[in-house]
C-alpha cells in the first residue's frame, strides 16, 4: 500500500506541475498583456502595472516568473477578475462548492441507478430486458444535455409544477454562506425556517442533478454490464455453480461484489465527463457553480478568471480521480501490486 | 472462418473487409449506418436540396408552426423561426455544419493523432513515460472545458471551435494508437518481418496499420458522436458558429427565447442532434461488435 | 468494502430524509412568502449609487428603493411634488432656488451603520458637492464620473449650493435653466448620508459608500451577492408610508426565457421586460402591465471611427435598414410601439412631424455608398445590447435583421454582445462601429433627450455613444434652456432635430411601451412613466 500511495503521490505532483504550467502559460497565450492577464488589473495606471510586474517578477527569467506564480497561488493570490475586480480565489471558493454539491449528487444518482440496472442487464444477457436497457443507454448518452435540461424544465417545472427550475434554493430563505455547500450551510444556520429551507434546497437539486446524472448513468450501465458479464464468466463463479449454490446466492454473495470493484475503478475516469455535463447544466438551471461562472467569464473575455477557474476545476477533477483510485485500491488488493496502464 | 480452398495462397479478405462482413449482420446497425449515409448525403448536397436559403428572412411568415399544425403552411414544412427563416432549410444546412464538420474534425484529429501516436510508440524511456503522464493529465481535463479554453485563446468563431475540438480529440487518438501499436509490436509476425530486415517505418506501414485500422475506425465513430455534441454545445453556449449560421446548437440557443410560443424551434434542432449522435453511435457500436465477433471467430 | 457501503448508507439516509421532508412540505412556507416579493430583474446593478450611472438596470434596483430626492415626480400627472424637501421657492429671475427640508427623516440603520441624527442640510450639501466639487474628498471615489450631471452641465450651471440653516438649502445658478427642477427630481439626484461618509473616512473604506449604501428610502440593503441577487429589508423608520413587505429580493436573471420560466413556475412574483406576451395573457394567474414610456431605441454610429465618420455612409445605412420590419418583428406590433421619426416621441410637446424622415431604399443606399467611395462594402462590428429595455426588447434579433439588410448593400455585420456592465464600459471607450441602444427619459422636459444623448459634454463622459459633437447643435440646445417660453423653445428644438436628421449620428428606430408581468397576487403600482420602478406601495396577498 505504501508503494501504491507513493506512486499516486508522484502522479499527483506531476499532474499538479503540468496543470500549473498550463495555467501559467495560458496568461501568455491569451490575447493582451501577459501581466494584465495574470493579475487581472485592467484599470491600473502604467505605474500600477509596473508594480504588478515587479510583484510577478516580470523582469526575471521565465523559470523565476513561474516560481513566483506558484508562490502566489499558494498564498491565495490568484489575481482579480477583469470584469468585477473581485479576487479570483474568493470567487472560486464561492462557486466551487455549489459545483461539488451538484456533481457529487449527480455521481451518486448515476451510480445507484446505473450500476444495478447494468447488473440486471448482464443477468438477463441477450434477452429482451438487456436489449431494452442497452437501447435506453444508447439514447441516454446521445441526448444533448442542454436540450434535455430544457425539456425537463418544461415538463417538471412548468407543466407539472413539481420542481423549481432555477437556482440552489428559493431566495426567500436567508442562508448565510459558510461552506458554500447549501445543505451544510442550512444545517449550520440559525434561521427559524431551517427545515423548510432544507426541503426547498432538496427540491432544487433534483432536476439539475438528474439531468447531469443521465449520461454517466448510462455509461455505468454499460460498465456494470460488461464487468458483471466478465465476472460471471470466471472460474470461481463456475465453481460456485458447481457447488450447487442458487443463482441468487451466486449473484448476491460473489458476483456483485467483484463486479462492483471493477466499476469503481472507472468512476474517476467518468468524473471528468460528468463535470463537463455539469458546466452546461449549471448554465441552464442557473446553478451558481463554477461552470456557469467560467462560461460567463468567457463571454466577458475575463482571462484571469478563465485561468483560475480552469486550474481549480481540473484540480478538483483530479482529486476525485485519485480518491477513487484509493478506494479501488482499498477494495481490490490486486490493484496495489501492479501498475496499471502501459509502462 | 471455414476454408473451402485447399490452396495455401488463398486470398484473405483484408481486416477491414472482415469487419464489414460482421458489421452487416445486425439489422439495427444497418439502420444506423443507413441514417449515417443519409446524413452524409444531406451534408454534401445541402444547398441543392433545401427549399430556401438558410439565412433568408421571410418577414411575412414569422413563427409559422410545422405544416401538420392547423396554422402551418405546406411551403414551410417544418415551420419558420422568429425572423421567418425556414426551419427545414436551416436544419438541412445545419447538417453540413454540425454533422459534416464533425466528420472533418475527426478525420483531421485521426491523422494527427495516429502520426504522433505511432511515433511515440517507437520511443521508449523517460520521454515516453512523460508523454504518457501528460496525456493522462490532458485526458483528465473535461473535453468541453479544454475546448472552451482553446476557444478563449483563439477567440470565438466556427473555425476556432473546430480547431479546439481537433485538439481535444487528438490525445484520444494518440492514446489508442500508441497502445495498439505497442501491442502489435510484441506479436510474432512483427518479429518475423523484423528478422527479414524491415525497419520500423516499413513495419508500421505494411504490418501494423492494416491490423489496427479497424480499432481506429471504431474509435473515430465514437469520437464523431462526441464531436457532434461538442460542436453543438459550443454553438449553444454562443462560443461556436457566429450568429446567422444554422448550426444546430446555435439554432437551439436562438430558439430558447421562443420556447414557450414556438416550441418547434427548440424541439427540431434538438431532435436533429439526437438523431445524428444516435446514428454515429449505432455505427460505432456495430463496429465494436463486429470487431469483437471477428476476434472471436 | 465496508467503509464504502457505510458511506453509501449515510448518503442514502441523508437523501431519504430530505425526500421525506420534501414530501411533507408546504404549510409554513406560506408565512415566509406571504409578505415577500421576488422581482426577477434583467441585469445586475453596476453600483448602488445612482449618481454614478445612467443605466436603467441600476436605477430600477436602487433609486426609489434605497433613496429619496429633494423633489420627485407625482405619479399621476408627472408634476413636480415634494419629497425630502417639503417645499421650495424660486426667485423671479429663476436663478435662486431655496429648498425647505422635511424634519425627522431617518437614515437606514444597518449592520454597518448606525445613524445618530436625522437628515439635515449637511447631507444635501454633501450629496451635491460630491458631484460638483472636483476637490471634494469623495469626488474621485468610484471614478469621479457622474454621467447624468455632466451631460446636463451641472457644474457650469450651478454657481453655489449653500446651507442657510439646518433645514434650508439654497441653489444659486449662473443662468436660468428651465429644466433644473426636473433634473433635480430625477432618480439620479439622490441624497446620501454625510455622517456615514465620515464614518467611512475614519474606517478608511471610502469606496463602500457606493456598495454598502445608506439612504433614506423605504428599503435598506441586507445582502448583495454579486450578479446573483439583492436582498432588501424594509426601513422601519421610513418617513413616508411604510411598506407592508417583509422582504424584497431582486433575483438577477439576464435570460429572457429564464425570467419567463421563473414566472410560469411561480419562482418570481414580478418579472421585468417579459417576452411571449400571449403566453402571459393566456394564464389567469398572471397579469401583464404596461406604461407609456418616454423613450427611444436607436442605432448609434460611432462617428469618431472609420467608416461611420463619414456622413454619407451613415445615411446609406439609414436608407438600407427596413425599420418597419424591425417594428413588426422585434417590438410587439403597432399597438405596443411606434416607428421613430426623430429623437423625440410624439407625446413630447417639442415633437414636430415636419422633420424629414429617412426612407427605406436600397437604391439610394447604394448610391450613397458609391458617393462615399465605398461601393464594395466593408465589415463592421454591430454591438447589440444584452439586456431588454422597453425601447429595445430584443437587440440581438434586431441586429440579425440589420445584418440581413446591410448584407444587401455589401456591408458585413459581426454581432457583438457582452454582459451589460462590460458592454457599457467598452462602448463608452468607443470600441464599437455601431451600437443598438436607447434612452428612457428621466423627466418630461425634451432637454432630457437632446443633452444626454448627443451633446458634446456627454460625448466626453461616454453617455453619448455616437461620440458625435456638433457645435451648432450644442449651441441650439443650450439656448433652448435659457428661456421658459415654450414656443421659442419648440422652434429651437426643431432646428436641432433637423441637424440630427441631416447629420444622422444615430438612426431612430422606435418608441415603445414598457412592460412588466406579475402574478395576480401582487397589488399596487410599480411602473412609472419616468425613471425606475418603485416598490413602496406594492403589496402581496
Amino acid at each position: 500500500m505504501l508503494i501504491f500511495t507513493l506512486r499516486r503521490l508522484n502522479l499527483f505532483l506531476f499532474t499538479m506541475l503540468i496543470l500549473s504550467i498550463l495555467s501559467f502559460s495560458l496568461s501568455f497565450l491569451f490575447p493582451g498583456e501577459q501581466i494584465i492577464n495574470i493579475s487581472g488589473q485592467i484599470n491600473a495606471t502604467p505605474e500600477g502595472i509596473e508594480l504588478v510586474a515587479l510583484e510577478y517578477g516580470k523582469h526575471e527569467s521565465l523559470i523565476t516568473q513561474y516560481w513566483i506564480y506558484l508562490n502566489q497561488l499558494f498564498e491565495g493570490n490568484w489575481g482579480v477578475s477583469m470584469t468585477s475586480q473581485l479576487p479570483i480565489y474568493g470567487e472560486i471558493l464561492n462557486h466551487l462548492p455549489a459545483t461539488i454539491e451538484l456533481t457529487m449528487t449527480a455521481l451518486f444518482i448515476a451510480m445507484v441507478t446505473g450500476i444495478p440496472i447494468g447488473f440486471i442487464a448482464a443477468i438477463n444477457h441477450r434477452k429482451k430486458a438487456d436489449d431494452f436497457i442497452l437501447s435506453f443507454a444508447m439514447i441516454g448518452y446521445s441526448i444533448p444535455i442542454f436540450w434535455l435540461g430544457l425539456l425537463t424544465i418544461l415538463i417538471f417545472s412548468i407543466q407539472l409544477g413539481w420542481l423549481p427550475s432555477a437556482g440552489q434554493i428559493s431566495l426567500l430563505y436567508e442562508i448565510k454562506q459558510v461552506t458554500g455547500i447549501q445543505f451544510i450551510d442550512i444545517l449550520l444556520s440559525d434561521s427559524p425556517y431551517k427545515w423548510q429551507a432544507f426541503q426547498n434546497a432538496s427540491s432544487h437539486i433534483i432536476l439539475p442533478s438528474c439531468v447531469v446524472a443521465l449520461a454517466p448513468a448510462t455509461i455505468f450501465i454499460r460498465l456494470a454490464r460488461t464487468s458483471m458479464l466478465n465476472v460471471l464468466d470466471t472460474h470461481y463463479i463456475k465453481a460456485a455453480m458447481a457447488k450447487g449454490l442458487t443463482f441468487q446466492q451466486i449473484i448476491y454473495r460473489h458476483a456483485i461484489r467483484n463486479a462492483l470493484v471493477n466499476v469503481i475503478r472507472d468512476v474517476g475516469l467518468q468524473f471528468a465527463n460528468l463535470v463537463t455535463l455539469a458546466m452546461v447544466t449549471e448554465v441552464i438551471f442557473s446553478w451558481p457553480g463554477i461552470g456557469r461562472w467560467l462560461i460567463e467569464s468567457i463571454y466577458q473575455r475575463d482571462y484571469t478568471a478563465i485561468q483560475g477557474g480552469l486550474l481549480a476545476l481540473s484540480c478538483f477533477i483530479f482529486l476525485v480521480h485519485i480518491l477513487t483510485d484509493f478506494i479501488y485500491a482499498t477494495l481490490n488488493p490486486l490493484a496495489r501490486e501492479t501498475h496499471r496502464g502501459p509502462q | 472462418m471455414a476454408r473451402n480452398n485447399i490452396y495455401q495462397e488463398e486470398e484473405f479478405p483484408s481486416p477491414l473487409m472482415q469487419l464489414w462482413f460482421h458489421f452487416r449482420q445486425s439489422p439495427v446497425v444497418k439502420i444506423g449506418f443507413g441514417c449515417f449515409l443519409f446524413l452524409c448525403f444531406l451534408a454534401i448536397f445541402s444547398s441543392l436540396i433545401s427549399p430556401y436559403s438558410p439565412v433568408e428572412n421571410h418577414l411575412d411568415s414569422l413563427l409559422l408552426p410545422p405544416a401538420w399544425d392547423d396554422n402551418g403552411d405546406v411551403s414551410y414544412l417544418l415551420g419558420t423561426d422568429n425572423l421567418g427563416r425556414d426551419m427545414l432549410s436551416r436544419l438541412i444546412h445545419g447538417t453540413s455544419l454540425t454533422f459534416g464538420l464533425s466528420f472533418i474534425v475527426v478525420l483531421i484529429s485521426l491523422v494527427i493523432g495516429v502520426v504522433i501516436g505511432s511515433l511515440s510508440a517507437l520511443t521508449k524511456g523517460v520521454k515516453s513515460s512523460f508523454l504518457n503522464h501528460f496525456l493522462d493529465v490532458i485526458l483528465s481535463i473535461p473535453s468541453l472545458l479544454l475546448a472552451i479554453v482553446i476557444v478563449a485563446i483563439l477567440g470565438p468563431g466556427l473555425n476556432n471551435t473546430l480547431w479546439a475540438i481537433v485538439m481535444v480529440l487528438i490525445p484520444q487518438f494518440i492514446h489508442i494508437t500508441r497502445n495498439a501499436v505497442a501491442e502489435e509490436f510484441n506479436k510474432d509476425y512483427v518479429l518475423a518481418s523484423r528478422l527479414d530486415g524491415a525497419n520500423s517505418i516499413r513495419i508500421l506501414h505494411y504490418s501494423i496499420f492494416p491490423n489496427i485500422i479497424e480499432k481506429l475506425i471504431s474509435q473515430a465513430t465514437l469520437a464523431q458522436s462526441a464531436a457532434i455534441l461538442d460542436i453543438a454545445t459550443l454553438g449553444f453556449l454562443g462560443l461556436g458558429a457566429p450568429i446567422p449560421m444554422p448550426e444546430w446548437g446555435a439554432m437551439l440557443a436562438n430558439g430558447i427565447d421562443l420556447f414557450y410560443i414556438a416550441p418547434w424551434t427548440v424541439y427540431l434542432p434538438g431532435l436533429a442532434i439526437l438523431f445524428s449522435v444516435v446514428a454515429a453511435n449505432l455505427v460505432g457500436e456495430g463496429m465494436r461488435h463486429a470487431l469483437k465477433a471477428r476476434k472471436e471467430s | 468494502m465496508a467503509s464504502y457501503f457505510s458511506k453509501q448508507l449515510q448518503s442514502l439516509l441523508f437523501f431519504t430524509m430530505s425526500w421525506c421532508l420534501f414530501a411533507c412540505n408546504s404549510e409554513n412556507k406560506a408565512s415566509l412568502s406571504a409578505n415577500s416579493i421576488i422581482y426577477c430583474s434583467e441585469g445586475a446593478p453596476e453600483t448602488f449609487n445612482p449618481q454614478l450611472v445612467t443605466s436603467g438596470v441600476t436605477i430600477d434596483a436602487t433609486s426609489k428603493q434605497l433613496y429619496n430626492q429633494l423633489i420627485t415626480f407625482n405619479a399621476k400627472n408627472n408634476s413636480i411634488s415634494p419629497s425630502l424637501a417639503k417645499s421650495w421657492h424660486v426667485t423671479r429671475d429663476n436663478k435662486k432656488i431655496t429648498f425647505y427640508l422635511r424634519k425627522n427623516v431617518n437614515f437606514h440603520q444597518t449592520d454597518y451603520f448606525m445613524p445618530t441624527r436625522p437628515l439635515n442640510a449637511d447631507d444635501v450639501l454633501f450629496s451635491f458637492n460630491r458631484i460638483l466639487d472636483e476637490e471634494h474628498i469623495y469626488h474621485q471615489v468610484s471614478g469621479g464620473r457622474y454621467p447624468f450631471f455632466q451631460s446636463v452641465g451641472f457644474s457650469d450651471l450651478i454657481q453655489s449650493v449653500e446651507r442657510i440653516n439646518d433645514y434650508t438649502i439654497r441653489f444659486t445658478l449662473n443662468r436660468a435653466d428651465s429644466s433644473f427642477l426636473a433634473n433635480l427630481a430625477t432618480d439620479f439626484a439622490i441624497i446620501l448620508s454625510k455622517e456615514y461618509a465620515e464614518q467611512l473616512i475614519k474606517q478608511d473604506q471610502m469606496e463602500n459608500i457606493d456598495f454598502q449604501p445608506i439612504g433614506t428610502g423605504p428599503f435598506k440593503l441586507k445582502e448583495y451577492r454579486g450578479g446573483s441577487f439583492i436582498r432588501y429589508n424594509p426601513h422601519e423608520q421610513y418617513w413616508g408610508s411604510n411598506t407592508t413587505l417583509k422582504q424584497l429580493v431582486f433575483d438577477i436573471t439576464p435570460s429572457n426565457t429564464g425570467r419567463l420560466t421563473k414566472l410560469l413556475a411561480g419562482e418570481c412574483d414580478i418579472v421585468a421586460y417579459p417576452i411571449a406576451h400571449e403566453k402571459i395573457t393566456q394564464n389567469p394567474k398572471l397579469a401583464l402591465n404596461d406604461v407609456t414610456a418616454f423613450n427611444i431605441g436607436y442605432l448609434g454610429f460611432n462617428t469618431a471611427k472609420y467608416p461611420f465618420d463619414n456622413k454619407l455612409v451613415r445615411q446609406a445605412v439609414g436608407h438600407a435598414i427596413d425599420r418597419q420590419a424591425i417594428l413588426e418583428t422585434v417590438y410587439f406590433g403597432d399597438a405596443k410601439a411606434e416607428a421613430a421619426t426623430s429623437l423625440l416621441p410624439p407625446s413630447s410637446w417639442a415633437y414636430d412631424s415636419n422633420i424629414p424622415v429617412i426612407d427605406y431604399s436600397i437604391v439610394k443606399a447604394k448610391e450613397l455608398l458609391l458617393e462615399a467611395g465605398l461601393p464594395d462594402g466593408f465589415s463592421i462590428d454591430l454591438w447589440a445590447m444584452p439586456v431588454q429595455r422597453a425601447y429595445n426588447p430584443d437587440a440581438v434579433t434586431m441586429a440579425k435583421l440589420i445584418q440581413a439588410d446591410l448584407q444587401k448593400i455589401g456591408i458585413q455585420v459581426n454581432i457583438i454582445s457582452f454582459n451589460w456592465q462590460e458592454f457599457l464600459r467598452r462602448v463608452a471607450l468607443g470600441e464599437h462601429h455601431a451600437v443598438l441602444l436607447g434612452w428612457s427619459a428621466d423627466h418630461p422636459d425634451p432637454d432630457n433627450f437632446f443633452k444626454p444623448l448627443l451633446s458634446c459634454a456627454s460625448a466626453e463622459t461616454g453617455n453619448n455613444r455616437t461620440l458625435w459633437c456638433n457645435e451648432k447643435y450644442d449651441d441650439i440646445i443650450h439656448r433652448a434652456l435659457l428661456t421658459t417660453d415654450i414656443k421659442e423653445r419648440k422652434q429651437l428644438y426643431f432646428q436641432a432635430l433637423n441637424i440630427v436628421a441631416e447629420e444622422l449620428p444615430l438612426l431612430p428606430i422606435a418608441h415603445s411601451k414598457r412592460f412588466q408581468a406579475r402574478s395576480t397576487k401582487i397589488k399596487g403600482p410599480l411602473l412609472n412613466a419616468f425613471g425606475g420602478i418603485d416598490f413602496n406601495g406594492v403589496s402581496k396577498n
